[in-house]
């Protein structure tokens, strides 16, 4: 308190002038402000920016041989086949990727273990260069639960490419990923 | 004191000091500020749209072929789910949530007769039908007369023996009528672009193997046409009603005798009056049949034949119709004007939706021909119009002439910003309504317009409209301004710029929009032109129900923008 008395009896001790000159420090300050405020409110708007979509994946025509790479492991995405379309399980990397319960599956023909439900080496096809397994010693029960399982897969993953054996790569006319529904 | 103390004290008195310096200037600069922040933030308008959707108007698959790009969507219909292939039709008493059918023609005039169904302030009301003859003359058709007519002309060709019926008519009630005739009494259609060449005639009458035409006279090479075309088995002339006294039915000496002639008066007004009131009914009516037009490209090469499939054009209605925002949806309240050929897929897409939402359609014989909008609007004041990109063009170099002082061009800049910057359309003020004399008069009414079509024909040699001419229409018109891409094989539109989109680039031909809902669009590598990671460029490639069909190349290259809308390269 004492120093605002003593601080508001300095001001009033001073001689009252006003000066009537335009270019004092305050009002080039309030100048400036205004121009800041006109030229922010009526600059031309920039163009809104939303981020680029990401990149579309590539169908491509796989063998076992070219699909086996892709199974987490080195930062590659993971796939799997199921009855000749290959998935794009890399959202599922928990499940599938490397040190999943499910990554026998990763980068192989999966049809066979997920039609009997079992993760066992023996459900992939051994002979990579050999033709795909025909899965024709399914019973019905085994192929309604392979069905049910593809069309849990359509739902959420993406199909990336097609699977053919080794050999019948150049054989395959320009595949369809996806037409008009 | 302390060393704190004493910048405290020279802190206090620097700040009285500075302020201490306030005067009468001060006090009028602060007012200003205050103003100019208050105007600003009251009169602040809030976009048509989000910007966020301008800058992203379609999606591409997350999957592409090698030699493609992704397949690009409109947001309306995302990947995974069917595009846009019918107008939800349903019975008069079904709930509104009921799952309608596809439908076809005939269910859009029985819409047209039965009027709005939804509930709300327009339940019940119907659009009208008018003629515009010359220049003030304007009639009204009754629906219940047009019903009587489809009824009774669709009758008389079946009874003659008719099958596939080639319309040559200009914009017209009958051209209409023949239209839905076709449709309820399963006769395939033919619709031939007007005043074309003899040979050019009989080339597409000979093509499209029809066997009854319609016509008026004056434009159709009759003689020409018995001589070189002997399958024609019946013509039906529309004749008007100051040369009705003739005698049309006489056949011209010389000529076969095979053709069997009438007019639309004698089979409209002989049969009594109680004839032909009710439309066939819904339950047992055959398959929807085929129409076929032509797709005129550059004047003098030859018209390629487009057989398009009820669906398609069933879907390239609805997808119209999606295309529209809800609040600003065609209604009762609206007048259609189809100011360019309705042998054009794209004019006649959108009139039979302008007549799906039960507006008021009005035909104007000499507006195709004419392509200059004030005469196509004479005597009526249209809100809708679809014409031409040149009708457009001559409207917007007369409007730029007329408006080339200088004040008239600050205010068309101030109008140009209200577009572009705050992304609504210009509303009426003090200041505008200096500029209103400046507009182009288009309309008995003045101001009645809101939405104007036009559409780059692919290959024909439409002349192209940048989008600073675009944005400059909307100033001039106050409408917005729809500029869409088609193409022979596609019903409709393939793309078609946004309704709110009022961007300005730099550019000699606008870009075209995203694909509409019942279309999807691809690049496929044409080629030095080929597609990367992230750049689609390539041939323009259309799929969707729409197209004859299923898939169709157009021969041009384009490439997607930034924001996904689609440009020739």
């Amino acid at each position: 308190m004492d120093y605002v008395e003593k601080r508001v009896a300095q001001e009033a001790a001073k001689v009252a002038s006003t000066t009537t000159e335009f270019l004092t420090p305050l009002n080039l300050i309030l100048l400036g402000l205004f121009l800041w405020t006109t030229y922010t409110f009526l600059r031309p708007a920039s163009p809104y920016l939303v981020p680029a979509d990401p990149h579309a994946t590539i169908f491509k025509v796989f063998t076992p041989r070219t699909l086996l790479p892709f199974n987490g492991e080195n930062n590659q995405p993971v796939y799997l086949a199921v009855r000749g379309r290959v998935f794009d399980v890399s959202s599922g990397r928990s499940f599938y990727g490397p040190g999943g319960p499910y990554s026998n599956f990763a980068g192989r023909d999966a049809s066979r273990g997920l039609a009997c439900g079992s993760f066992d080496e023996e459900m992939l096809t051994k002979d990579l260069d050999g033709p795909l397994d025909k899965l024709a010693d399914l019973t019905p029960d085994q192929l309604e639960a392979l069905q049910g399982w593809e069309d849990k897969f359509t739902d959420k993953y993406l199909v990336v490419g097609k699977l053919v054996a080794v050999g019948d790569e150049k054989t395959v006319k320009r595949p369809s990923a996806c037409g008009f529904a | 004191m302390t060393f704190f103390d004493q910048l405290m004290l020279q802190l206090d008195e620097g700040v009285t000091g500075l302020f201490g310096q306030w005067n009468a200037y001060s006090t009028l600069i602060v007012c200003l500020l205050s103003g100019f922040i208050t105007f600003q933030v009251l009169t602040r308008r809030e976009p048509d749209t989000h910007p966020f959707l301008l800058a992203r108007q379609a999606r591409g698959s997350p999957v592409r072929q090698e030699n493609e790009s992704p397949v690009y969507r409109s947001l309306a219909a995302p990947h995974g789910m069917p595009l846009n292939s019918g107008l939800n039709v349903k019975e008069p008493g079904a709930s509104k949530w009921a799952r309608g059918r596809d439908g076809d023609l005939r269910d859009i005039w029985r819409q047209v007769v039965a009027g709005v169904q939804d509930d709300g302030p327009t339940k019940g009301a119907k659009g009208r039908i008018l003629t515009v003859l010359g220049t003030e003359h304007v009639t009204e058709h009754s629906l219940d007369a047009i019903t009587r007519q489809i009824n009774l002309v669709g009758q008389h060709i079946l009874d003659q023996g008719g099958n596939r019926v080639g319309i040559y008519l200009p914009n017209s009630v009958e051209h209409m009528v023949t239209l839905f005739a076709c449709a309820f009494h399963n006769l395939t259609a033919v619709i031939l672009p007007f005043d074309q060449s003899d040979e050019s005639v009989v080339s597409m009458l000979r093509r499209s193997a029809v066997d009854t035409v319609i016509t008026a006279p004056g434009s159709f090479p009759f003689k020409n046409v018995v001589k070189s075309y002997p399958s024609l088995r019946q013509l039906i002339w529309v004749v008007d009603e100051g040369s009705a006294h003739m005698d049309w039915n006489e056949v011209p000496q010389g000529t076969g005798s095979s053709v069997n002639v009438s007019t639309w008066q004698d089979i409209v007004n002989e049969p009594p009056v109680d004839a032909g009131k009710e439309l066939p009914p819904i339950a047992g009516q055959k398959e929807p049949r085929d129409v076929t037009i032509f797709w005129q490209s550059k004047p003098g090469t030859m018209e390629e034949m487009v057989r398009f499939t009820s669906a398609n054009l069933i879907s390239a209605i609805s997808a119209q119709l999606f295309a529209i925002p809800t609040s600003q949806r065609i209604g009762p309240s609206d007048l259609f004007l189809p100011a360019d050929s309705l042998a054009n897929t794209h004019t006649l897409v959108l009139t039979l939706a302008a007549l799906f939402c039960n507006a008021s359609v009005a035909f104007n014989s000499a507006a195709a021909q004419a392509n200059d909008l004030a005469i196509a609007t004479r005597g009526i004041s249209p809100t809708v119009i679809v014409t031409t990109p040149a009708a457009l063009l001559k409207t917007h170099q007369e409007a730029t002439h007329t408006g080339s002082s200088f004040i008239a061009q600050k205010l068309h800049w101030l109008q140009t910003r209200s577009l572009t910057q705050s992304g609504v359309m210009p509303i009426a003020s003090a200041l505008s309504s200096y500029y209103d004399r400046f507009r182009p008069a288009i309309g008995a009414k003045p101001g009645k317009l809101r939405l104007v079509y036009a559409a780059e024909r692919v290959g024909a040699g439409t002349p192209p409209l940048s989008s600073q001419v675009l944005s400059d229409l909307r100033v001039f018109t106050g409408a917005r301004v729809i500029y869409a891409l088609t193409a022979p094989t596609v019903a409709g539109a393939v793309t078609q710029t946004a309704f709110y989109d009022y961007r300005v680039f730099e550019d000699k031909i606008s870009h075209f929009g995203a694909p509409l809902s019942s279309t999807e669009v691809l690049l496929r590598d044409a080629g030095d032109v080929k597609n990367e990671d992230g750049k689609s460029r390539g041939e323009i490639v259309v799929k969707g129900p729409c197209v004859a069909g299923g898939e169709a190349a157009l021969g041009v290259n384009g490439y997607m923008r930034e924001d996904n809308t689609l440009a020739y390269l």
